[in-house]
């Protein structure tokens, strides 16, 4: 069943809001915050795409969001974004259903929780930092705010949490279970995993992000949130309308791409998932966006605001080191994207989408 | 919401503290034993000892050398899964080709929860980063696609302890909307000291043996396990016998408090109403209720108000006497009891109550006790406000 893009809800290293995203694809770069870690003595400097959520304020006072952590209030500010854009704030709510796809989940709280114990002993276990270190706490937290008592689900797929979790929004509205979804993807960063990730990749961590240089390591951490507001494909859709959500092993069974769509691949510096996206793309061009915001499981969610902002306005943002030219006007009447993910054991999501 | 097309079950499997696979977890549901004990598996400087539910020290878990890599939460699950996929007359040869969703619900399974690493790393002692390479390779529902080589939908659902019945809610609407032709669909967790440090932190674990819907109940008692289901298409399974149907799912949230449940129990109800919609059944059909009951005093509350206000007079249980809490878990497993007690036209006795609450207005069945009809209900309530519902049919087989 289709579905209808009618808010988007962003918040990344190059800002918050379609504003700012439509200004990091005309500029074609955004430079990470460079980020110090110390850990026992030693000081190492890492490029970050960190996701500042000042903005949340204009929405949600100060004072109920004493206790949310950043995870959570990175969440609530895709999902006001999301509501604002598709003028919705103010509606009724009680058919509206929430999907959280995320990678990690609250890394923060989780490891707040385990401080609070390793450091002060098992007796004090910290009730609060548990509570929000589950994973859903996110989306209760949407819920409540915004009183949507419609089905609540958060979903955790690594580098397919996004494609899946499509895959339920578009369920709950053909069930008619809803009328709306409020679709997040959302993954934040945290010193614990700069620091498993240095041990990994080591150097190739520093970045630039090459997405197209498959056989290198060249991803640069990020974390954000991306909204989408979803409904049946039955109203028009103010961004563009998601065609079709699929998920499969290429591995097992070899992914055949449709051959009238431009590709958006979520290449993103990982070279683990180089070969699949070798395999599959041959001579095909296609583009990529990480190095607008970064390296994490949710940036699909990145990647299918920035097809639905490029169907809605009609040209195609290429970035400056692809090496073509900056700007395409999209002319044809039904033009068709399609975003493109692979994990590294060759599990991918392709989502299609059309204006 | 109008009626949905029932989804076949052709297998089940399930593991827990009740037993190894879902003959012997029958014969301990019905034998009224139940052992909970100090977990064997992590230690804590806690000054009460909770009793867990843990699968038996003697039972090894039936995993080859690659399996053993995983987290304990995907060990559970590929069991689980394997005995429900032999169970619908499935391997991973005959599988080929044909497109094979994975939709599992867990809580630990998902989350990164590494004390030990943890620790190390914060006391600078060279942590062992194999410890998150596990992580990083132990998603369930991904674990089970990539041991049986299948091409389809994964889908971990991380919603707290509603996580296995949201699974097999969803699983069936893969089938519904063709996006699959079989789907492995349940629960799987693994007992932690990060969450037994958790639930003791918010003071609803009890110190002895839990006594869901009791007048005494303190809390809950932890468990592991895994269950898990195989449903199918009706073009796949064709004149295969069925275990039963999927006739109705139905999820709301309360959007209420992070933890504790909403005190009328509104988004139960409605989750309620939503699953007898889409099963096209009337509550006055259900032969008995699995309930989430899990021995806490908010929990059990407002599930006796609802159970009393939706479903008078219909008998329930809770199972996690004999499982413990499973979390994530729980709705896959309790999804399979529940299946089974159909086909064998009784329920057990809610073991750990004797004396009645009377702020509860309804009890549960106080020994085995013989059912009428061939529709059941399993329900979980879970943290973040999730309530879910499934109306499950007996089958043929």
């Amino acid at each position: 069943m289709r579905m209808a893009i009618q808010g988007i809800g962003i918040c990344g290293g190059f800002g918050q809001g379609v504003a700012a995203l439509r200004a990091a694809l005309q500029t074609g770069r955004v430079e990470p915050q460079e980020v110090c870690i110390e850990h026992k003595g030693m000081t190492d400097r890492l490029p970050v795409y960190q996701a500042a959520v000042d903005g949340l304020t204009e929405f949600i006072p100060k004072r109920a969001l004493r206790r949310i952590d950043h995870f959570s209030k990175m969440t609530l500010l895709g999902a006001c974004l999301a509501l604002k854009d598709a003028d919705l704030l103010e509606a009724d709510r009680s058919r509206t259903g929430v999907v959280i796809a995320t990678g990690y989940g609250t890394l923060k709280t989780t490891f707040d929780f385990l401080d609070s114990y390793l450091d002060f002993g098992y007796s004090c276990s910290s009730p609060t930092h548990f509570s929000n270190s589950v994973h859903n706490a996110a989306a209760a937290h949407v819920s409540m705010q915004f009183k949507a008592t419609a089905p609540s689900l958060t979903l955790t797929q690594f580098e397919m949490s996004v494609s899946s979790a499509l895959l339920t929004a578009q369920i709950w509205l053909a069930e008619n279970r809803v009328d709306q979804v409020l679709f997040g993807a959302v993954d934040e960063s945290c010193e614990v995993l700069h620091f498993w990730r240095k041990k990994f990749f080591a150097e190739g961590e520093q970045g630039p992000i090459r997405p197209f240089a498959l056989e290198t390591q060249s991803a640069v951490v990020g974390e954000g949130v991306s909204f989408l507001l979803l409904t049946r494909a039955e109203q028009d859709a103010a961004y563009a309308f998601i065609d079709r959500v699929k998920l499969g092993n290429h591995d097992v069974c070899s992914l055949r791409l449709p051959q009238d769509v431009r590709l958006i691949v979520g290449a993103d510096g990982h070279k683990e998932t180089g070969p699949w996206y070798a395999q599959v793309l041959k001579d095909r061009t296609a583009t990529a966006y990480a190095p607008l915001y970064g390296s994490f499981p949710a940036a699909a969610g990145f990647d299918l605001a920035v097809a639905a902002l490029m169907l809605r306005e009609r040209k195609l943002y290429l970035l400056e080191d692809q090496g073509v030219p900056e700007t395409t006007d999209l002319q044809a009447t039904e033009e068709k994207l399609a975003c493109l993910k692979f994990g590294p054991a060759g599990d991918y999501g392709l989502i299609q989408l059309s204006n | 919401m109008s009626r949905l097309a029932p989804i076949a079950i052709t297998g089940l499997g399930c593991l827990s503290g009740a037993g190894v696979n879902l003959a012997e977890s029958m014969q301990t549901l019905f034998s009224n034993q139940r052992n909970p004990q100090p977990s064997r598996r992590f230690t804590t400087g806690h000054p009460h000892c909770y009793p867990v539910l843990e699968l038996p020290a003697e039972f090894t878990l039936p995993l080859d050398n690659q399996e053993k890599v995983y987290a304990r939460s995907c060990q559970l699950a590929l069991v689980a899964a394997r005995e429900a996929l032999t169970d619908a007359g499935w391997d991973e040869r005959s599988l080929r080709g044909k497109r094979v969703g994975v939709c599992i619900g867990t809580t630990i399974g998902c989350a990164l929860n590494c004390d030990d690493f943890y620790r190390a790393y914060k006391e600078d002692d060279n942590p062992d980063i194999g410890i998150i390479k596990r992580y990083l390779y132990s998603n369930p529902a991904a674990v089970i696609a990539q041991q049986f080589r299948l091409d389809g939908p994964t889908q971990t659902i991380a919603n707290a302890c509603s996580s296995g019945t949201d699974a097999i809610g969803i699983g069936s609407s893969w089938l519904r909307a063709g996006a699959c032709d079989i789907v492995i669909a349940g629960g799987a967790d693994e007992l932690a000291r990060v969450t037994y440090s958790g639930f003791s932190s918010l003071m609803i674990t009890d110190p002895e043996p839990c006594k869901p819907f009791d007048l005494k109940r303190k809390g809950l008692n932890l468990g592991e396990g895994a269950g898990m289901l195989v449903l199918e298409h009706e073009e796949v399974r064709q004149e295969k016998k069925v275990r039963g149907y999927v006739l109705g799912y139905g999820t709301a949230c309360d959007a209420y408090h992070l933890t504790a449940p909403r005190p009328d129990g509104a988004g139960l109800k409605q989750a309620l109403a939503e699953a007898f919609a889409t099963a096209g059944v009337s509550a006055k059909q259900i032969s008995f209720t699995n309930a989430h009951g899990t021995g806490t005093p908010d929990n059990d509350r407002v599930e006796s108000r609802v159970l009393n206000e939706i479903l008078p007079g219909v008998p329930f249980v809770s199972t996690k006497g004999y499982t413990g809490h499973t979390l994530g878990a729980a709705g896959g497993i309790e999804a399979v009891f529940t299946l089974a007690c159909l086909q064998r036209k009784e329920i057990p006795a809610n073991i750990g109550f004797s004396e009645a609450d009377p702020e509860l207005p309804a009890t549960p069945v106080q020994e085995n006790t013989r059912i009428e009809g061939d529709i059941a209900l399993s329900e979980s309530l879970a943290f973040g406000g999730n309530n879910a519902a499934l109306i499950l049919a007996r089958g043929d087989a």
